[in-house]
This record gives structure tokens, sequence and C-alpha cells, in this order.
């Protein structure tokens, strides 16, 4: 069990390793006291265990079991399903579209992770060298993306962008790059899905660039001075130094960056309006669609539940390297 | 953790939010022991002709004392989304309006209550407009009331029409471009100036286009649908239709007629005409949002065809009143239905929202009005969408608007586009229905 503060994302490698382990002594008691010992971590687990349960398990068994069913409007009035065994998924893995969105959504979170992780990374550095005054700064505003709700950033972006009125196609116009006077971004899926990444991107930098931040704080300086004196250049030190310190980190903000991309739906979903194109689904939408839209419940949970399966993978490597760094202490 | 926290917050929102409504549910502080009924319409009713909806609950609360009236104004956009989630969680309205496009899945699920026997105790139940009532009918039963119809005719700036010297109403699809570029020739140096405005995912408009031309959205043929979309006539129709808008129109392509508005966007003066429902006109004079000095300056005729001496058929449009079978107020709700569609109540539809009211007995009422009578014209050559019961599944699925967009914006070609929406539409038509 770690000790140390921050067991969750936190940057338990680096703050943990003076925590040491209490040392128990065996005593014996009586027959109660030993019962009480051996269920108290029980006791104590059992109310997380019950939350997850109530809002993690039931749903999940709920999704999978909805996936085997016909459920459409008629079943959703009576609330009772017509099993039909593994139909839903058949036709999904048959259905060239769903290969199509699942094509885009693996591109869309591919990009917006890589993204998200290099300017992350940037601003990290960036802030790592600044001086105190310009540091509180951009913290700030930082903290205020990180604060903006995705309803209001995404209203923002769509007006910036806005084909009539907005101030990108303006600015564009003005520095003579074009005539992009009514240049609409969403007309080509490409372009459009460059305004939806930037705004996706804009809103997960702070938490990576900041974590990162922290982490870079942790470096010790002395490691630094002799790599500087030995002739190292500062590429060098981020590639040869930095960044294997830092490489748990690394590894953990991506895994969680890529479960956050690849469910996006917010910005998909209010950035066009509550009607996207079929050019702009990504799986939640789809999924959303043929549930809500099209009454396709079952379908729609089959859609979600490989969803959920495609997650599993990138939480295991993150669960992974949590366990790892729990290890090494 | 950032999106851990934004969770926990949505939860507790969440929670806060039943709790307030458990709350506000059970304590109602004036009328202690008070019956509710709720009522969905559209918010076309609270834009065009909220003083009818004001007088019916006065008059239906004169008659039930006891009975508040909850009268919610939903959108097009999402109110199926949010009734299928109502009927689940068992609390649908207790009146709903549906669009007459929109009636034929729910009958066919059973899911609205079946009125055949009680018809006559409805106003002017003998009298409905024919098309309305065939959309409340399903194998032969009755499931809702007719409540309006519409049809769209061209609004348009006759002071502009007159300065760039249109002489009086185009007759011909041919004269009506020809109008559009005088229009864009004195006006088109405003950058945001449209000679018709019509954003590229208008599907009632832009579907007219179509059936002018002899095409159509479906057909059935031997007992199956068959989207009939990329016929060489449909292709023709919106082949011409891309060319119009290409050339009069600068509105937003992917957006749609209602967001922004579209006869508001025509108030603030930068559109010399668009194609909208009656109420709109009206709309545009609004005192708050739209421009009361246009009043003398408006005027409509029916779209034309390209057929010389006739109307591009129009879509016809309209609305139905269902009680959901999950009602626990059935018998005020029917009651709430008949004063919503009383004679006084339709007079009043007809003369203030400048709708097609639900009885031919009032006819005459739109036709003496100089400002409804090219909205009823326009009614004389129209269409309907294919009457299946998953064709409410075609406009959730948005496939007409997509395909209108992706024509529009020029994204693909007319033909690839239209086999594409043409397949969609057979599959989704043929599909068993849920």
């Amino acid at each position: 069990m770690s000790q140390g503060p921050g067991g969750e994302a936190g940057f338990p490698a680096l703050t943990g390793a003076a925590a040491a382990e209490p040392v128990t002594r065996r005593r014996r008691g009586s027959l109660g006291t030993r019962v009480f010992r051996a269920l108290s971590p029980y006791l104590l687990l059992a109310p997380a265990a019950l939350v997850i349960g109530a809002v993690l398990a039931y749903p999940v068994y709920f999704l999978i079991r909805l996936s085997l069913q016909r459920f459409g409007l008629a079943e959703l009035v009576t609330k009772k399903g017509t099993w039909i065994g593994i139909d839903n998924f058949t036709r999904l893995f048959h259905d060239e579209q769903f290969w199509a969105v699942v094509l885009r959504t693996f591109v869309f979170t591919a990009v917006t992770v890589g993204l998200t992780m290099i300017f992350g990374t940037l601003i990290a550095l960036l802030l790592a060298r600044l001086g105190t005054f310009m540091r509180v700064l951009l913290s700030a505003g930082l903290i205020l993306v990180w604060a903006t709700p995705v309803v209001v950033a995404v209203n923002i972006f769509r007006w910036m962008v806005d084909f009539e009125f907005g101030v990108l196609n303006w600015t564009l116009t003005r520095l003579h790059l074009g005539d992009f006077l009514n240049k609409d971004w969403f007309a080509d899926p490409t372009t459009g899905f460059a305004v939806i990444t930037a705004v996706v991107v804009w809103g997960s930098i702070p938490f990576v660039a900041i974590t990162i931040f922290a982490g870079l704080s942790q470096v010790p300086a002395e490691l630094v001075e002799a790599a500087e004196i030995d002739g190292a250049r500062r590429w060098q030190i981020f590639r040869d130094l930095t960044f294997p310190l830092l490489l748990p980190i690394f590894v953990i903000l991506t895994s969680l960056s890529i479960i956050w991309d690849f469910q996006v739906f917010n910005q998909v979903w209010l950035m066009r309006d509550g009607e996207p194109e079929e050019d702009y689904w990504l799986m939640s939408v789809y999924s959303f669609v043929e549930a809500f839209r099209l009454g396709e419940y079952g379908f729609g949970a089959a859609i979600a539940v490989v969803m959920v399966s495609f997650m599993l993978l990138a939480t295991f490597v993150y669960l992974r390297q949590m366990i790892r760094i729990g290890e090494a202490r | 953790m950032k999106r851990r926290s934004i969770g926990a917050l949505a939860l507790a929102a969440a929670l806060l939010v039943t709790a307030v409504a458990a709350s506000t549910g059970t304590s109602s502080p004036d009328r202690a022991a008070a019956t509710k009924i709720t009522v969905w319409l559209q918010n076309d009713a609270e834009s065009g002709w909220k003083e009818v909806v004001t007088s019916t609950n006065a008059a239906f609360q004169a008659r039930h004392r006891d009975v508040d009236v909850d009268v919610q104004y939903q959108s097009w956009g999402d109110h199926l989304t949010k009734f299928d989630a109502a009927l689940a969680g068992g609390t649908a309205p207790d009146v709903i309006e549906l669009g007459n496009t929109e009636t034929t899945r729910y009958m066919a699920g059973r899911l609205l209550q079946d009125l055949t026997t009680q018809k006559g105790s409805f106003p002017n139940s003998k009298t409905w407009l024919k098309a309305l009532t065939e959309s409340c009918t399903y194998n032969g039963r009755l499931y809702c009331v007719p409540y309006y119809a519409g049809a769209r005719a061209v609004i348009y700036r006759k002071d502009q029409y007159r300065a760039a010297g249109i002489k009086g109403t185009p007759k011909t699809l041919a004269q009506f471009e020809a109008a559009g570029r005088k229009l864009m020739k004195k006006y088109g140096k405003q950058r945001n100036y449209s000679a018709l405005y019509f954003p590229g995912r208008y599907i009632w408009a832009g579907m007219s286009f179509v059936y002018d031309y002899g095409g159509s959205i479906a057909v059935k043929k031997n007992g199956r649908w068959q989207g009939n979309l990329n016929s060489p006539q449909s292709i023709q129709g919106l082949t011409k239709l891309k060319q119009i808008v290409r050339a009069l129109s600068r509105a937003n392509k992917t957006g749609d007629e209602a967001n922004p508005q579209q006869s508001l966007v025509f108030s603030k003066g930068r559109v010399g005409s668009f194609i909208g429902n009656g109420w709109e006109w009206p709309y545009a004079l609004d005192k708050k949002v739209g421009n009361p000095s246009l009043a003398n300056k408006m005027g409509a005729y029916p779209m034309p065809s390209h057929t010389p001496g006739k109307f591009m058929p129009a879509f016809l449009g309209g609305s139905d009143l269902a009680v959901p079978v999950t009602s626990r107020n059935k018998s005020l709700a029917y009651d709430w239905i008949r004063t919503f569609t009383s004679t006084q109540s339709m007079r009043g539809l007809a003369t203030i929202g400048k709708q097609i009211p639900n009885t031919t007995s009032l006819a005459n009422v739109n036709a003496k009005n100089p400002q409804l009578a090219p909205f009823a014209n326009a009614s004389k050559y129209s269409f309907f969408v294919p009457t299946a019961p998953n064709w409410v599944k075609v406009e959730n699925a948005r496939v007409l608007q997509n395909l209108l967009q992706s024509i529009i914006t020029g994204r693909s070609s007319v033909k690839a586009a239209a086999d594409r929406a043409s397949g969609q539409i057979t599959r989704i038509l043929n599909a068993p229905t849920t």
C-alpha cells in the first residue's frame, strides 16, 4: 500500500520515496479482536465497493443485457426487451458505416492525444523557464481554460469560426491569406474536425501541462547541471534525462488522454447543433443517434459495449503503470 | 482530477435537480390538491399564436377550477427524443403536438390513445381537413386530432423587388430566377445579402423542387418501399435547387431555417425573399425580436413551378394533437384539446397565427385575407412524405438534411448524394418497425 500523498495520478514515484513501511508487530488478541481485525478492511472497503457497484457495475451489466436484446420504442414503454443473442453485434460488424466510424474515432483520438501531449509538454517546459510573474500569469490562464465548461467553450469556438460573423474568417482575410469571407468551416469534415480538435485539445492542455510541470519541478537540478557541464544540449537533456525520469507520468497522461478523447461526444454534438452529419460521427455519437434518435436502444447499446471494450485496453495500460509504480516502492 | 470532479459535480447537480423537482412536485403552495395536466406544444405556438394558448387555458380553467395546465414549448429538433424518454420514464405529457409526418410510428406502436369512438365529441370533426385526418388515422382507427396545416410560400420585400426593376411577382421558376439575379445585381454588394435566403439543410422547401420535376422521396412497389431521390426526375429537381441556391443565397450552407429563425434574418434587411410559413410573416414584424417598420413592405406569393401556370408543390405540413396512452388524466386531456380546437380558437389560429385551421368551415377566413391567401393558394399543389411507420426515422436520422447539405456545399455530386440518401431511405423504411 502506498503511503505517500497523491495515490492517484500524482507523482508517487518521486514523492513516495521517503515513505517508510510501518512496522506492525504480531500480537495475540482475543478471538473477537482477531475477527474484527480480519473483517475491518472489508468493512472499510464496503461503502466504496457499494458505490462503485451502484454507479458502475450495474449500468455496465444493464448495458450488456440491453445489447443482447431487441429493444425499440414499443419495448421501451412495456419495459421488456426481446432476447436476440448476438444479432446486434453481427449486424454491427457487417455494417460498413460502423467500421468507418471506428477508423474515424481512432484517427481523431490519435490526433487529439498527440497534439495534447506535444503542446502540453511544450507549455510545461515553458512554465519551468518563466519568471515568477509570467509563470503565475500563464498558470492562471491555464486554470481558466480548465475551468471553462465545455458548452461555453464550444459556443465561443463556434462564434469564432462562424461563416458570417466569425473573427477567424475576418482575421485570415485581413492577413491576406486568401478570401475567407463566408467560408464555412463545417462544409468539409476535414476543416470541421480541425475546429473540433482545436476545442478538445485546448480544453485538455491545462491538465497535461500542469501535471508535467509539477513533474519537471521534481527533476533534481544537480542532474541537469551535471548534464549541462558535460555539454549536453537542451534537446539532449530533455530526451535523455527529463523524459526518461518522467516517463511514468507521460504514460499515465497519455492513457488518460486516450480514455477521454476516445469518448468525445459533447464537442461534436454541440458544434453541429445536435444533428451532426454522418461525416462527423464518432463512436459515441453513432451510439447515441442509433439509440435515441432511431429508437434502436439494443443496437445502440451494442455499439457502446464495443466502445467500452476498446477503452478497457487503454485502461489496462493505465492500471498496469499504476500498479508498477506501487510495486516500485 | 478534472474529469472525475466534473463527473462528481454532474452527479451532485443531477441529484440536486431531482431533489428540487421532487420537492416542487409535491408542494405547490397555492393549490394544495391541484391536478395538473401537462401539454407539449411546439415553439411555433409560442412565437406565432400564444394568445390562443392563453385564452384556451383560461376557458379550460373556467370549467376545471382545480386543474393546472402546464404548457411546455418544445423544439422540433429534439422533442421526439424527449418524448420517447418521457414515455419510458412514465413522465410523458397528457397532450402532445406531433407533426403530421411524425404520427405514424406512434400510432403503429399503439402509444397514442384511440379516439375513434369519441371522434364526434371534438369540435368540427365532420369538416376536419382531409390530409390531417389521414395523418391521424392508422388501420381505420383515429389516434389524434388535427390541429393546423400550413403550406409555405415565398415571402418577399416589395420595395426591394420594385427597386430592382421586377414587375409583378414571378409566374414561372425561370422568372423567379431572373428576378433573383436582378436583386443580386442591385444589392449583392452587401456581402451577407441573399436574394433568396435558403439555408443548406432546409428540406421542406428543398423537396418541393424534387416533386416539381416529377420526382419523389420514395415509392411503394409490391409492398416494399423504394427510395426514389436518385430517379432522373428527382435528380433534375435537386440539380435545379443547387443551381438556384448557389446563385441566389448566402445563407449558412450547413445550417437550417430555424437556427437562426429565417424570418428574423429577413427582418434585419439583407434578404430579398425566403420560403416560409404563414406565421413567419407576422414574426418578422415582432416588436421585440423583429422589425415592425417592414409592415408595408412585405408580400407573399406561391413559389412558381417550372411548368408555366402552376405552383411548385408545397409540403403540406401540419400538426396534430394526441393523448399518449400513459396519461393519467385522459378525460381532462380530451377536454383541453376540445377547447384548443374549438371554432373560436381555430379562428384565432387563422387570424393571429396565419395558419390554415383544422376545419374547412373556416376556409373563407384565409381566402379573404391578402396576407393568408398566398399560403392557402400554395397548398393547392402539395406533396406529402411517404406514409410508412418508419418514416420518422428518416427524419430523425436527418437523411434529407444531409443530402441537401452535401449537394449545396458541393461536397458530393448530386448523383452520388442522391444515390446514398436513396439507399438509406430504402433501408430505413423497410426495416422491421421498432
